[in-house]
């Protein structure tokens, strides 16, 4: 009987009872064709390939990362809370042991929801993979992790998330933002004052084939975690690069995705992007499925692949060798031009944050304090074009006293402002208080 | 009157039902000759009866189970196309088999011709080997069966039977469709064999009335019409005692039927008086398929299971069968042992029963009593333990809706049922260890030829309509044909229906108001740029396992 080399847990959520909008890509439709391919090959019947049944998130799971406002009932439908909730069915899967990897194959996708969430941003709302990682640092002790985001939009949301995390290295490889959503993640942007370097942005040009994104994850990304030497590694799993996919420009396969997977090994995927609902997504998330359990994905191909593939251009080959002798440098060679990050100093920025499919406008004043020995504390007033204006305050897991303090100050004065409401959420402590 | 006949590992179950009552019953234990078993059990049944008296007569057999199981299948060529997905290789069965070029693509589309040149070498290499009985299948020929009927027609006539993928199920599983194609081909003569053999028998005894096979998913299905789905008539035995739980009991509410045996003890669970069924379908010896069956679970303890203690201390039960209980000759002690030396239970020798039992509690310094009461509750903890994984397993399913998740319906058993022979010896126990109502009814000895005798004829359709492609594919029935766009649900429920009744006569189901329910119903706007382009109907609908109208719940 056909056996897997590597048991891999499959978690599947199409919620075929939900959409954002009758016609939006994300609609019931979206993994129809990816259950039918995934049931016609016999995946669930192969030794070692473990189907898990979901279970929706908690409040809970969501306060240990996110600000909803106003609240999580506002901005979390049930499709959310299942679609995380099958994240932690995953990782409970991984982490107990049961299976060496695990992919949630769930929708609605998150990687684009920030710390503070308002609305649905990029047709996400709460971030999957950042509520699987709190819930995996606080059930399982776990610290170091590593995402590699490979959809094909910036994964703006998980880098807001761990932006001043040194504990979490976030890589995201993506279409370059100059042409397309969310237009961020350039590789300027690695990292707040206490996490500098341990946000990695790929950005890849147009049309970027199956050569260069193995290219890139030979050159850089593997070379980057084995410095880092996480505990476990999350890809986000956008499969958006795909030829055919079409709302974005990239030239990624099947096969593609399947190398990228086997070779990359993550301890758990999590389905983001990918809207060629017909020609790719039954493909790429067969092979990737395949590649997990450590099956031969030799004979994984889009039927149109030797149409419609081309391979990768000669100057975009050049460009992409170029851009990886730029970051090696700047990641692997310490020669990232850090900030001054001086014990105690707090550093203030602000910022507009556009919520595409919600409409929302937002203006958020973050300040962080510069901590050489936990990620600083954490400040966020944000306003919305919803007459939302609320202060919220984060003391990070292993806050240090001098940060605790600051953040406990930062939000007893907040609670005498003129906020609509004021946010607390102290890891340390393990308490969410919101008035 | 109608005749039930169960076909067991060990004993063979014979039952005469006569106005919904049962009239008469056998038990004799099954040879090695089938057949003759047959014969045997038909005249220590029928010794009362006059010929022609039969209005039915329904079979549960090992035919087909104990040929693949023994590897007696016919030499079967595979031809098999597949296109992108898993290597092909991986699904080989039997000594031909040829993957040849061609795809088609989920919604049935062809991507890639099939290779007519491939699909001929493959057959005359077939053919040279000696080989004439042939089966096809390719990827999502659910979808669109051409290339299926393709091979078979490029194949040639060289071949006696042909069997092809689509026919045998709709269910989307290309390595079990390969796989369930291939023993309905490698069947088909040994199927037609015993068949032929058996109607001749019937014929000698002057029995002329409709003639059925029990299947595993607790359905019947005409023997003349069973030639073509030979691997249907597989491993029916614990349907069988599912069907009789139903028939002697109803089973009311959500019901564990416990079938006690000889050496294994058969469970499933039965919802107001539906049994459930396997998500996909039965696995036959090494085979996977896509055969519908009935969700049970079988278990290696009975009655006559081995006994021992281990150095700590603790009770074993099975799952080896060393032989006879010690009461009736047997080498070591079982559990029907312990049931004779408490007099619970008076057949063969109480004192080389309760000899065995002092024995066994020796080193643990228990007396016989105390040993054998041991041992029946540590055959009904085992029982039980088993039984709750068993239930844990169906409830850990998964499910891909947002309302299913939310309605979160597990299953949770109100009450137990125990038939199998030491039925009244283990009811008690069984209560005890699982904590909920114990019962076992009247004629619990032979429920399973009452099930098999009083099981109506079950079918099942899928069908796929796809509005882009223009086409309504129902493969089990034959039935492809275009459709507009503005085919929808009440056309879908409306074609299925008739395409199941149609399918439901061909094997036997003769009354009016067959009851259809529907398992599965999807709707899918297919929706490509923004734009509306389609809809994507799946429908599911069948007969399910139930009783034969007159038949009165008890007999």
């Amino acid at each position: 009987m056909l056996r897997a080399s590597r048991r891999t847990g499959l978690v599947f959520f199409p919620a075929f009872d939900w959409a954002i909008s009758p016609t939006h890509p994300e609609r019931e439709e979206r993994l129809l064709y990816t259950q039918d391919q995934v049931l016609e090959e016999g995946l669930l019947d192969v030794d070692g390939i473990i189907e898990y049944r979901v279970r929706p998130a908690a409040f809970e799971d969501i306060q240990r990362v996110h600000f909803c406002v106003p609240d999580e009932e506002s901005v979390a439908t049930e499709s959310h809370l299942i679609a995380a909730g099958g994240c932690l069915v995953a990782a409970d899967a991984v982490l107990r042991g049961e299976v060496k990897s695990a992919f949630a194959l769930v929708r609605p996708p998150g990687h684009h929801a920030m710390r503070v969430v308002h609305g649905n941003r990029g047709f996400c709302n709460i971030n999957n993979e950042a509520i699987m990682i709190e819930y995996i640092r606080e059930q399982y002790g776990i610290r170091r992790v590593a995402i590699v985001d490979t959809d094909c939009h910036h994964g703006d949301g998980s880098q807001d998330i761990y932006w001043h995390d040194p504990d979490t290295l976030f890589i995201s490889i993506h279409q370059d933002g100059r042409t397309l959503y969310p237009g961020s993640g350039f590789p300027r942007e690695f990292g707040g004052p206490n996490a500098q370097g341990m946000t990695v942005n790929i950005p890849l040009p147009p049309q970027t084939g199956e050569e260069g994104f193995l290219y890139v994850l030979e050159e850089l990304i593997m070379p980057l975690l084995e410095k880092f030497e996480p505990e476990i590694v999350i890809n986000s799993a956008g499969q958006d690069n795909h030829f055919n996919d079409p709302i974005t420009n990239m030239n990624f396969s099947a096969r593609g995705y399947a190398a990228l997977n086997a070779r990359l090994k993550p301890d758990i995927a999590v389905l983001e992007g990918g809207y060629a609902l017909e020609n790719a997504l039954p493909y790429v998330n067969v092979g990737i499925i395949m590649a997990m359990a450590g099956l031969d994905t030799s004979f994984v191909k889009e039927p149109n692949y030797e149409r419609d593939y081309r391979p990768q251009r000669d100057d975009i080959t050049q460009y992409i060798k170029d851009l990886v002798v730029r970051l090696r440098d700047m990641f692997l060679e310490g020669h990232l031009e850090k900030a001054a990050c001086k014990e105690g100093l707090v550093i203030e920025r602000s910022r507009d944050i556009y919520y595409d499919t919600d409409h929302i406008h937002e203006r958020q004043h973050e300040k962080i304090r510069c901590c050489n020995t936990c990620s600083g504390a954490l400040s966020i007033a944000s306003t919305s074009n919803r007459g939302q204006h609320i202060l919220a305050v984060l003391i990070p897991l292993g806050a240090c006293k001098e940060c605790r303090k600051t953040g406990l100050a930062w939000f007893e004065k907040a609670i005498r402002g003129a906020y609509t409401h004021v946010y607390l959420l102290d890891r340390v402590r393990g308490v969410y208080e919101r008035t | 009157m109608i005749l039930g006949l169960d076909v067991g590992g060990t004993q063979t179950d014979a039952v005469l039902i006569d106005a919904g009552r049962i009239a008469a019953a056998a038990k004799i234990p099954t040879s090695r000759d089938l057949l003759a078993t047959l014969r045997t059990a038909l005249e220590a049944v029928l010794s009362d009866v006059a010929p022609g008296g039969l209005e039915r007569m329904a079979f549960s057999t090992t035919m087909t189970i104990n040929a693949i199981v023994e590897d007696r299948l016919d030499p079967t060529g595979m031809i098999v196309s597949s296109g992108p997905g898993m290597d092909p290789a991986w699904f080989s069965v039997g000594p031909s088999y040829h993957v040849v070029e061609g795809c088609l693509d989920h919604q049935g589309f062809e991507a890639k011709p099939l290779d007519r040149t491939g699909v001929q070498n493959a057959a005359s290499r077939i053919i040279k080997e000696g080989i004439r009985i042939l089966g096809v299948v390719s990827k999502f020929s659910v979808r669109n069966p051409l290339h299926e009927l393709q091979a078979a027609k490029w194949a040639g006539d060289a071949f006696s039977h042909v069997a092809m993928g689509h026919r045998v199920s709709g269910t989307l599983n290309f390595p079990r469709r390969i796989a369930t194609t291939y023993l309905n081909a490698a069947l088909y003569r040994t199927h037609k064999n015993f068949s032929d053999a058996l109607v001749q028998i019937l014929k000698e005894k002057g029995l002329n009335g409709p003639r059925y096979l029990l299947k595993p998913d607790g359905g019947t299905m005409d023997l003349d019409k069973s030639i073509q789905w030979p691997a249907r008539t597989a491993q029916s035995g614990p349907a069988a005692s599912v069907m009789g739980a139903l028939a002697l009991d109803g089973c009311k509410g959500e019901t564990l039927v416990l079938d006690v045996g000889g050496t294994t003890t058969d469970m499933a669970v039965v919802m107001d008086g539906t049994p459930l069924l396997k998500p996909l379908g039965i696995r036959l010896g090494p085979y996977r398929t896509l055969i519908r069956s009935l969700l049970t679970h079988s278990m290696g303890i009975g009655g006559d299971s081995e006994v021992r203690m281990d150095p700590k201390g603790n009770l074993r039960i099975g799952p080896i069968r060393k032989g006879k209980p010690v009461a009736l000759g047997g080498p070591a002690p079982t559990p029907t042992d312990a049931m004779i030396a408490l007099d619970l239970l008076t057949v063969g020798h109480r004192n080389a029963a309760a000899a065995a039992m002092e024995r066994l509690g020796a080193p643990a310094g228990w007396d016989a009593a105390t040993t054998a009461e041991r041992t029946l509750q540590t055959m009904a903890e085992a029982i039980a333990a088993s039984a709750k994984a068993f239930i844990y397993n169906i409830n850990s399913r998964p499910v891909y809706t947002i309302h299913e998740v939310l309605a979160d319906r597990r299953i949770k058993p109100g009450s137990v049922l125990v038939i199998g022979g030491p039925a009244p010896q283990i009811a008690g126990y069984m209560e005890k260890a699982l904590g909920l109502p114990s019962r076992f009814p009247r004629h619990y000895g032979v429920a399973n030829a009452v099930g098999a005798a009083v099981a109506r004829v079950t079918s099942e359709i899928t069908l796929q309509a796809d509005t882009q492609r223009g086409s309504v594919v129902i493969p089990e029935a034959d039935v492809e044909q275009a459709i507009d766009q503005d085919f929808d649900m009440e056309q879908a429920i409306a074609l299925g229906r008739t395409a199941l009744c149609r399918q439901a006569a061909e094997i036997g189901a003769h009354e009016n108001g067959l009851e259809i329910c529907i398992t599965e119903k999807q709707m899918f706007a297919m929706i490509r740029g923004y734009a509306r382009t389609g809809r994507n109907i799946r429908l599911r609908m069948g007969i399910m396992p139930g009783l034969i109208p007159g038949w009165e719940i008890g007999g």
